[in-house]
């Protein structure tokens, strides 16, 4: 197996192996089954097909924009503007919907939109060397006042039924929790077994090393942010198509959600290491958190400690694993 | 590294600045009064604090996110500990400024001793501390302070509002220590090259320590400034901060890798934005417009910092 | 080993400390006192009060002048705002002799508010019209402003009454707690369960609101329940996610939600829409009529509470330009309001709109904004 995905050393025997590679995703994931255990316990509800289906669906576009966060940061950078960039992209939907666009451009045109934005910003800190975060901050400002100045936050209500994406439930479950599993899915197999997708890795591990290995890392970095634009498109209008309202303006604090859910899913923030399943796991873990203390009755006063709290410990018991295995 | 090489970016942020200064004061009579300015002064002193402290955690390699919530948290417990533990207000204003300080500490422990991220661990304490505020607080703000506690916020001294001279006072010493002392040596090595450092001797930790909780004690003290200013607490006092202060530290070339940056360079960079700010507003321009504009300068001043370097290195 | 342990230790910690905690008043309210309406519509006796405004030190005439006036709401960019803004724009070209725009912050943050004020008060504005995000937090710019001769006027969310002179006040808090509890009363019955859906508990209007509610039902509809507040700041989605939880969570004991804002509204509507419960579980709050259409269309919804906050901007417009005018003074008991006519004065400083609107299938199609 290719180990550039994993963290630690590889171990002996193939569980630790597997422990190595996928140990925070392990993790994650443990906190989660524990997670429906103990709240299941207190209120049985917690367990039923709504309520799971609530927590996937509702935070389903936080996971879709955090996979493209996780290939951005495991390139070695980070996008502080995504949540301005979704909020662009679920006006744009919204407005192309009720102007009588055929759907499908309202759906599709955005998504374009959201690659070419951010291929731009990903060629503008590939080739003149300006650190992420600094582009990206002044893309927060500018698409955040942008979409303002444009709109004047006036909301598009009225859209057309057959707009409405997220809302449609294939099989019986909502096509959110297909596009986030689909996605993850197509993501971590790009990510692993491509070579564009271990480009990313070797360019976020080590750029010189991955120049001298004959690699483009200044077309990888406008690649990963393209995708990344990509994700986030898709991010948007499942954003845009959850509710009858799209409010044409940027939604609060969305960026750091998503890159909480990245690095907590096991994105090593330098770069190099980390998967898209462990970031679509993290989403889903704080979904079920902010839905857990609720059950739980968590005082709503305390509510945002409780779930800084949780973060702590999670990103704790990471460290310590992280010693342990090695 | 010379000094001169240093100061590229940063002369480059001073021309800028002036001639922005200019640009303003032509479209608007009102902005290049002495009123005006130092008006802003005050206006920008909460985030000027915190950002000194901002400096040295990016010039480390480090990022800190938890400052507003620290305000926040600070804010809080100030309200709290005079209203409702009864401790006389000042008594409660170092309390409030010492836990502030504590939180600080708390970041740098964890980043130090557990070896997190410091984006990571700051996301975690972002979270937390804001939550503490909320708890704390239970949604009540308090309200009611003496006349006198208002000076810090709203008073003047010889004409310059209180702050700005505090302002001032703490950007000299941030800049001395920074650019003159050993600690501020190790900083920089640190943020070049933490491995090197180590070997070198420096105490790594140590300095990281100290830096981190340096910063919750300024995020304190801005606490207690902001609270003078607005005379109420609440608990979602310093909401975005963490921002507006990354945005002036990097505009003023700190790196973001760590390694280069001066308090200067901060200085001007906090500057130009309350400039833009204050003058835009002035002359016409609506916030959205504003903000737009304050991100194509961030790009365009880093874009222009860095093709000037290049240029001299190729 | 130890690390994983104190991980445990803070998680179980927080857990334990969360619920321990857990208030049995309902959340979200405030601690001041309140005042509620009487069980059935006889109104409360108007207590005469003293002018209690501040006034504006060395303001020019300005009489009949043309002035510039800036409006700064609490945030820019959600369909309430816009609505007053429209309200605002109106007063102005019918009165013809105001320049009016309205600026502010795109999150409703006290800092940025009190910033955006303080560069209008230096730019040489005639008039300043506010929402304030806190009523004390605003106070210090306000004076300033009336310090410098300023004509200041406040709708919406009202600041301490000294760093002001008017207040356009949509409509008594306990009006509001009276109507909200009474709709619900009437659509789940005396005994049912409810929840709220807020923006944050420091908001002061839906503090307040909520403080009146749970003291109007407290005296009225006693055997009501409210099961929990729960926070969603401004945000569609959260809100959405909120209500949902909250339906997954009570199942069949959930008769009603309360959303307290414009944007909580309707996504509770949506929330209830989107499980199926559409006239099991009763939605009742304050909303913009446009954002509800869909949901009273379906009879999903029955009615929505909120005053015409057109309405609200143009009063406010009419009352600057009244004091501008000097035609407002302190120890008036009325003001003309263009359009809208006689408006009462009540509280000493605060113009009365007027009762909450309810919005009903009958009557939404009328209203665009």
């Amino acid at each position: 197996m290719s180990n550039a995905a994993t963290t630690v050393p590889i171990g002996r025997t193939p569980f630790r192996r597997f422990l190595g590679g996928y140990g925070q995703e392990i993790v994650v994931l443990l906190s989660i089954a524990a997670l429906f255990a103990v709240v299941g316990a207190v209120n049985q509800r917690f367990l039923s097909d709504n309520n799971i289906n609530a927590i996937f669906a509702g935070n389903a576009y936080i996971a879709i924009a955090a996979i493209g966060m996780s290939m951005v940061i495991v390139s070695g950078h980070i996008d502080v503007s995504v949540g301005s960039l979704i909020g662009v992209i679920a006006t744009m939907a919204g407005t192309l919907a009720v102007s009588g666009y055929p759907v499908w451009i309202a759906w599709v045109a955005p998504i374009l939109f959201a690659i070419a934005v951010n291929a731009g910003v990903g060629a503008l800190i590939a080739y003149t060397r300006i650190p992420s975060i600094v582009v990206t901050l002044g893309m927060l400002s500018i698409l955040k006042g942008g979409l303002i100045s444009v709109t004047a936050g006036a909301w598009i209500t009225n859209l057309p039924a057959e707009f409405m994406i997220a809302q449609m439930r294939p099989f019986g479950i909502p096509s959110a929790v297909w596009f986030m599993v689909g996605l993850t899915v197509i993501a971590a197999l790009f990510m692993r077994y491509t070579d564009f997708g271990r480009a990313i890795y070797a360019v976020g591990g080590n750029i010189e090393a991955a120049r001298a290995a004959g690699l483009n890392p200044e077309r990888t970095v406008v690649g990963v942010f393209a995708l990344h634009g990509f994700f986030a498109g898709i991010a948007g209008i499942l954003f845009a198509t959850q509710l009858q309202v799209i409010q044409s303006t940027v939604p609060p604090n969305l960026e750091l959600t998503v890159i909480t859910a990245s690095v907590i899913g096991g994105v090593s923030i330098l770069g190099g290491t980390g998967t898209v399943i462990g970031s679509t796991l993290a989403a889903i873990l704080f979904a079920c958190i902010g839905s857990a203390l609720i059950f739980l009755n968590v005082s709503a006063y305390w509510l945002r400690a409780v779930l800084g709290l949780m973060i702590l410990a999670t990103v704790l018991a990471d460290m310590a694993r992280r010693r342990r295995a090695r | 590294m010379t000094a001169a090489r240093l100061l590229r970016h940063e002369t480059i942020l001073a021309i800028l600045t002036v001639l922005a200064l200019i640009v303003l004061a032509n479209l608007s009579d009102k902005f290049f009064t002495a009123e005006n300015l130092l008006n802003q002064g005050r206006l920008m002193s909460e985030v000027g604090l915190v950002a000194l402290a901002m400096t040295f955690v990016i010039v480390t390699g480090g990022i800190d996110l938890s400052v507003g919530s620290i305000l926040g948290m600070t804010a809080i417990l100030l309200g709290v500990f005079w209203q409702n533990v009864g401790l006389p207000l000042p008594l409660a204003m170092v309390a409030a400024l010492l836990c502030g300080t504590l939180a600080g500490l708390g970041n740098g422990l964890i980043i130090t001793r557990f070896k997190v991220p410091p984006l990571i661990a700051t996301l975690a304490t972002l979270a937390l501390y804001r939550g503490l505020a909320e708890g704390i607080s239970q949604a009540r703000s308090v309200r009611g302070y003496p006349e006198w506690f208002f000076y810090f916020g709203q008073g003047e001294l010889l004409g310059v509002p209180f702050q700005l001279w505090l302002l001032g006072l703490l950007t000299t010493i941030a800049g001395v220590i920074l650019g003159l002392t050993t600690f501020g040596r190790a900083t920089y090595a640190v943020g070049a090259n933490e491995t090197a450092a180590r070997f070198s001797g420096i105490r790594v930790d140590a300095t990281k320590l100290w830096i981190y909780t340096a910063a919750g004690f300024l995020a304190g003290l801005a606490a207690v400034i902001f609270v003078s200013r607005v005379t109420t607490t609440r608990s979602d006092m310093g909401t975005g901060l963490e921002l507006d202060v990354i945005t002036g530290v990097v505009l003023g070339g700190t790196s973001i890798f760590g390694g280069k940056g001066t308090i200067v360079g901060t200085a001007l960079g906090l500057i130009l934005i309350q400039a833009l700010k204050n003058g835009l507003a002035l002359s016409g321009v609506k916030g959205d417009g504003t903000i737009v504009v304050i991100g194509v300068v961030l790009i365009a001043a880093i874009l222009a910092g860095a093709l000037f370097d290049r240029n001299r290195g190729g | 080993m130890r690390k994983l342990t104190l991980a445990a230790a803070l998680l179980g910690f927080g857990l334990m400390s969360g619920t321990a905690l857990a208030g049995s008043a309902w959340t979200g309210g405030d601690d001041q006192a309140t005042n509620p309406l009487a069980c059935d519509a006889t109104p409360a006796a108007a207590a005469a009060k003293d002018y209690d405004g501040g006034s504006p030190t060395g303001a020019p005439d300005r009489a009949g002048k043309p002035i510039k006036v800036v409006d700064v709401p609490k945030l820019i960019g959600i369909g309430y705002f816009n609505a007053t803004t429209k309200g605002i724009l109106d007063a102005a070209k019918e009165l013809g002799n105001v320049d009016a725009k309205t600026d502010g912050p795109t999150k409703a943050n006290i800092d940025e508010q009190i910033t955006f004020i303080d560069n209008y008060i230096t730019s040489g504005v005639d008039g300043i019209l506010f929402a304030a995000n806190d009523p004390v937090a605003i106070a210090p710019v306000l004076k300033k402003a009336l310090y410098k001769g300023i004509n200041v006027v406040g709708y919406d969310a009202n600041s301490t009454p000294d760093a002001r002179q008017w207040f356009v006040n949509q409509a008594q808090f306990n009006g509001i707690g009276k109507a909200l509890i009474d709709d619900m009363a009437k659509e789940i019955g005396e005994e049912g369960s409810f929840a709220i859906v807020t923006s944050t508990f420091t908001t002061p209007n839906q503090a307040r609101w909520i403080a009146e509610m749970s003291a109007y039902a407290a005296a009225c509809h006693p055997k009501m329940k409210w099961l929990e507040t729960v926070e969603a700041q401004e945000d569609n989605n959260l809100s959405f996610n909120q209500a949902t939880t909250l339906i997954n969570k009570y199942g069949d004991e959930l008769k009603g939600i309360f959303g307290m804002t414009s944007v909580a509204t309707p996504a509770s509507a949506e929330a209830v829409t989107q499980a199926g419960k559409c006239g099991k579980i009763a939605v009742v709050g304050l909303a913009t009529p446009n954002a509800m259409k869909p949901y009273v269309a379906k009879d999903c919804v029955k009615s929505v509470v909120l005053w015409n906050p057109v309405d609200l901007g143009y009063a406010a417009m009419m009352v600057l330009r009244a004091v501008a005018d000097g035609t407002l003074k302190p120890g008036a008991t009325s003001v003309k309001a263009g359009k809208l006519g006689d408006l009462q004065v009540i509280n000493g400083s605060e113009i009365l709109l007027g009762a909450p609107y309810t919005f009903t299938k009958d009557n939404i199609g009328q209203f665009d904004f």
